[in-house]
């Protein structure tokens, strides 16, 4: 006779973790809007790449208003007695001066002062903080916030958010019975409705908000933006259109323009913010933080890498190119690159080797391959250095903004 | 504010133990002004003599030497004319149940009755050759563990590289057929490495049991051959202090205040106080305060942390520090004695060594078992001295104290440690001893025992732990206390380890404390 054997694993668990990649809270949204079905998994959530064309969604972002799902970012409550001491001991920028009801851009070191990750910190109250990031750090905030008293909870799941960017996004809030939003200036976090916050954050450089909700009303709160949304040219985007974006904003990728520590495998792949050029993040002043003496060390020393912005000759995008220096000596790679749209130029992310980026500018070349059908062309391309965003409008500060 | 008055002192010690007076006494000796702070009213830590009861005073935890180091007596004046201390070398015991017994003086095994024993060129042979192999390790012992973070592209780094070319050289020397030895036994275990070459009988668990005295293991634990060679560091020789290890301490004491130190008991600190990321002196219990240019401290590393506050440690080094291991196994019971015990099988004077109860390396694993799950040994590994045989002046009333320490015996015992379970402990001490010297229990007048939970309430060591930390590969050399906080710097600027939970960890020798002294006066920070 045979036995057969049961499965009990698989019976108490059937369910409790979900298999394979998830759908986010907006998924039966953004499922329907597809045309390219190009997916892709961002921190276990089905994510699009590109729902239309990437064409149309950049365009998108710089003259109408879009929606990108940003609820796969892990969002972490910290909050308690010690909430503001936990978050300084964090980030290396002074959290004090983050007032409340307001969102600040951080940076946060292991203790030889490497980037763990960079994300924004949102205070709710005077001990009532959420940090929003990239990479999952629960465990790096119960280490950083042993001996205080604190409480650490991981909010990714239950909250859901938006990230509305675009000259008419102020316009589409607006049209969705949510115009309060108009006084609000950068980085101003407010609760516009019960549970339903706003701030006026991005990732564009543009003018945009993020919205923050229960995931439970998420769909009720797209419905409400979208509808009204279409006569402001309301599109929804994926991450491509987004990256380029980002870019011409000047803004840094994890993953892509540094290597966040405490996943990187290798030796010496980590990068401190003086070195991404965030030295203006760094508080010496407020105490001790994480990797303060170690950065101190750095500031004497000097960096070892320098991430610069770069405008590069001619219009092939310089994806992974190398620098060299006089043609030859290599002294540095590209680290994002695009042909800005809106700029009107071929811009790119590059790490340089110290002295190059720091004190030595001149002669440095990009080496671009292109492949003309079939065929490979190697292109040396001279650099030159930008200092501050690719793309700046005024658009994105102003208070009130109008439709522009 | 305190920092924009003069500071009082170029340092404060936090602890009084030899170790926080060693440094003190380098330190001073550097022409430096510096105080001691002890919480409790006598110094020496774990190095005490004490009343055990009226008229009979014992070394009340710590009773033998084994480690003083050379190098810290010979700068500190260590028994010289100025501060004295007085020992008595004496041989070793390993009882056997047959009472086939062995004594092992200097280095040679034999029977207690005199003739010889079958092992005694193999064991000698064998001790020899972990000695100098411990040497070796031993030159390490007197210098601030190697920093190579630096990498090779800087001078400093190349001092480093330095110290440890020396090592390497010197392990090249030894030859390749012992080079070889080094290298296969240096990561192994006691059990394996002795009984290779010694049957498992009472010579072989003498050794089994020092390779595991005081830490949370056993003889097949790896890193037990490394903790036999530590132990045999200075020769292997176990030496009784005249006056009980209170007078080690008196000696440390001394040479501290022939330099000036200043050593204040009762005097328990509170807060060590850091202003921009450096200590500037200590807030005592009574709220005053004492400042310095640097505060040493050599109390346990999670200690020296809280007292910091943990908000001055970058995250990695708290994690590092919570999760040192220091489960203490090692108890001490005193017995008051109305008479000299009779042990069958040893001529009387033969009572006066170390008497060990570890018939052998079996028996000694066997012991460990039970405290892994928070119970204490039913048949313990016991090291014996009766010191008022060798240091008649520690006995007016014609009174002995027996002094054991007792393996293994768990800080946090199933069920706690009640008024039953420390009679348990005493009974088992008592039972164990009984089976080599019968009628023990009807001489004993009086029984104190001292579980590590005590230990750590009355010293301070943390987890009761002989040695501030177990003293396993995992927290050694360049990583003890922890990685990144080896060089006796304790992250924050000024501030100082400088006890055995530094390198090179514990025993009575000194060499923590003179070293963190060393490498602060090296750092600039004190002076």
């Amino acid at each position: 006779m045979t036995v057969i054997m049961k499965d009990i694993h698989a019976e108490a668990f059937a369910g409790a973790v979900p298999e394979g990649i998830v759908p986010t809270p907006f998924h039966d949204r953004l499922a329907p809007l597809s045309k390219a079905k190009r997916w892709t998994g961002w921190a276990g959530y089905i994510s699009p790449l590109v729902l239309d064309t990437l064409e149309f969604e950049y365009f998108a972002i710089r003259n109408q208003a879009t929606l990108f799902d940003i609820s796969p970012m892990h969002k972490y409550r910290i909050s308690g007695p010690d909430a503001a001491r936990v978050v300084n001991r964090l980030i290396t920028r002074n959290a004090e001066k983050i007032g409340i009801g307001r969102v600040g851009y951080a940076m946060w070191c292991d203790e030889e002062g490497m980037v763990i990750d960079d994300g924004t910190v949102f205070r709710f109250g005077e001990n009532d903080w959420r940090l929003c990031c990239q990479e999952p750090q629960y465990s790096w905030l119960l280490d950083v916030a042993w001996g205080f008293d604190v409480d650490i909870s991981d909010e990714s799941e239950e909250i859901a958010a938006l990230s509305l960017q675009g000259p008419t996004s102020f316009s589409v809030l607006q049209a969705a019975g949510l115009g309060a939003a108009g006084n609000m200036n950068p980085f101003d976090l407010t609760e516009i409705e019960k549970d339903l916050w706003i701030s006026r954050t991005g990732f564009t450089g543009d003018l945009g908000y993020e919205i923050w909700m229960p995931a439970s009303t998420a769909l009720e709160i797209w419905d409400r933006l979208w509808g009204p949304g279409q006569t402001w040219g309301l599109r929804a985007i994926g991450y491509e259109a987004l990256n380029i974006a980002r870019l011409e904003a000047g803004f840094i990728a994890a993953g892509a323009d540094f290597q966040p520590v405490h996943i990187a495998q290798r030796l010496g792949r980590g990068r401190t913010p003086m070195e991404l050029g965030f030295g203006r993040m760094v508080d010496f002043e407020k105490g001790h933080f994480n990797g303060r003496r170690a950065l101190l060390e750095q500031m004497k020393k000097g960096p070892r890498y320098q991430l610069v912005r770069l405008d590069i000759d001619g219009f092939e995008p310089a994806d992974d190119a190398l620098i060299y220096y006089r043609g030859k000596k290599e002294v540095g790679h590209v680290t994002s690159a695009a042909w800005s749209p809106t700029t009107k130029r071929n811009i790119a992310l590059a790490e340089l080797k110290a002295p190059f980026g720091v004190e030595k500018f001149e002669d440095l070349w990009a080496e671009i391959f292109v492949n003309h059908e079939g065929v490979w062309d190697r292109r040396m391309k001279r650099i030159s250095f930008i200092k501050g965003p690719f793309f700046k409008n005024a658009r994105a500060r102003a208070t009130p903004p109008a439709a522009f | 504010m305190v920092s924009s008055t003069n500071p009082e002192y170029d340092a404060i010690v936090i602890g009084a133990g030899h170790n926080g007076l060693a440094a003190a006494a380098t330190l001073a000796r550097k022409g430096l002004r510096v105080v001691v702070l002890e919480q409790s009213a006598q110094i020496g830590g774990m190095s005490r003599t004490s009343e055990i009861s009226e008229g009979v005073r014992a070394s009340r935890i710590a009773h033998l030497l084994y480690n003083l180091n050379p190098v810290v007596a010979k700068e500190l004046g260590i028994g010289s004319a100025s501060s004295p201390l007085a020992t008595r070398v004496i041989p070793t015991v390993t009882l056997s149940p047959d009472g086939r017994h062995v004594v092992i003086r200097d280095g040679t095994p034999a029977y207690a009755d005199g003739s010889a024993h079958p092992e005694a060129a193999t064991y000698a042979a064998l001790r020899s050759r972990l000695h100098k192999f411990a040497q070796l390790l031993g030159r390490l012992s007197t210098m601030s563990p190697p920093d190579l973070s630096g990498g090779l592209s800087s001078m400093s780094g190349l001092k480093e590289l330095g110290a440890l070319a020396a090592l390497g050289l010197d392990a090249k020397r030894l030859g390749k057929k012992d080079m070889r030895e080094f290298m296969r036994i240096i990561l192994s275990n006691a059990n394996d490495v002795l009984l290779d070459e010694l049957e498992d009988g009472p010579l072989a668990g003498s050794l089994a049991a020092d390779a595991v005295r005081g830490s949370c293991s056993g003889p097949r634990s790896p890193g037990t051959v490394f903790s036999l060679m530590y132990r045999l560091a200075q020769g292997g020789d176990v030496a009784l202090p005249i006056e009980g290890m209170g007078a080690v301490a008196d000696a440390f004491a001394k040479a501290a205040r022939h330099y000036g130190v200043k050593i204040n008991t009762r005097t328990s600190v509170e807060k060590i106080i850091i202003e921009h990321d450096r200590a500037r002196g200590v807030v005592l219990q009574d709220g005053s305060t004492i400042t310095a240019k640097t505060v040493m401290s050599s109390i346990g590393a999670f200690q020296s942390m809280m007292l910091t506050g943990a908000e001055h440690f970058d995250a990695e080094a708290v994690r590092r520090l919570r999760n040192i291991r220091h489960k203490g196994t090692a108890a001490k019971v005193n017995l008051v004695l109305k008479d000299v015990p009779v042990f069958a099988g040893l001529q009387p004077d033969q009572r006066a060594g170390r008497l060990l109860v570890a018939p052998s390396v079996t028996y000694v694993e066997r012991a460990f078992n039970p405290v892994k799950y928070g119970d204490m040994s039913t048949h313990p590994v016991i090291e014996a001295v009766i010191p008022g045989l060798a240091d008649p002046a520690l006995s007016e009333a014609g009174a002995h104290v027996m002094s054991a320490i007792v393996q293994y015996v768990p800080h946090t015992l199933n069920g706690g440690w009640t008024g039953e379970a420390r009679e348990k402990l005493v009974r088992l001490t008592i039972d164990s001893l009984e089976q080599y010297a019968p009628g023990l229990g009807s001489l004993v007048a009086h029984a104190d025992a001292l579980t590590p939970a005590d230990i750590e309430a009355e010293t301070g060591a943390p987890g009761g732990h002989w040695h501030h930390g177990e003293m396993s590969f995992d927290q050694l050399l360049t990583v003890r206390p922890v990685n990144r906080l080896s060089r006796y710097n304790f992250g924050v600027g000024g501030l100082y380890l400088c006890g055995a939970s530094a390198h090179p960890g514990g025993d009575v020798t000194g060499a923590a404390g003179r070293n963190s002294a060393l490498q602060a006066i090296k750092d600039g920070v004190a002076s």
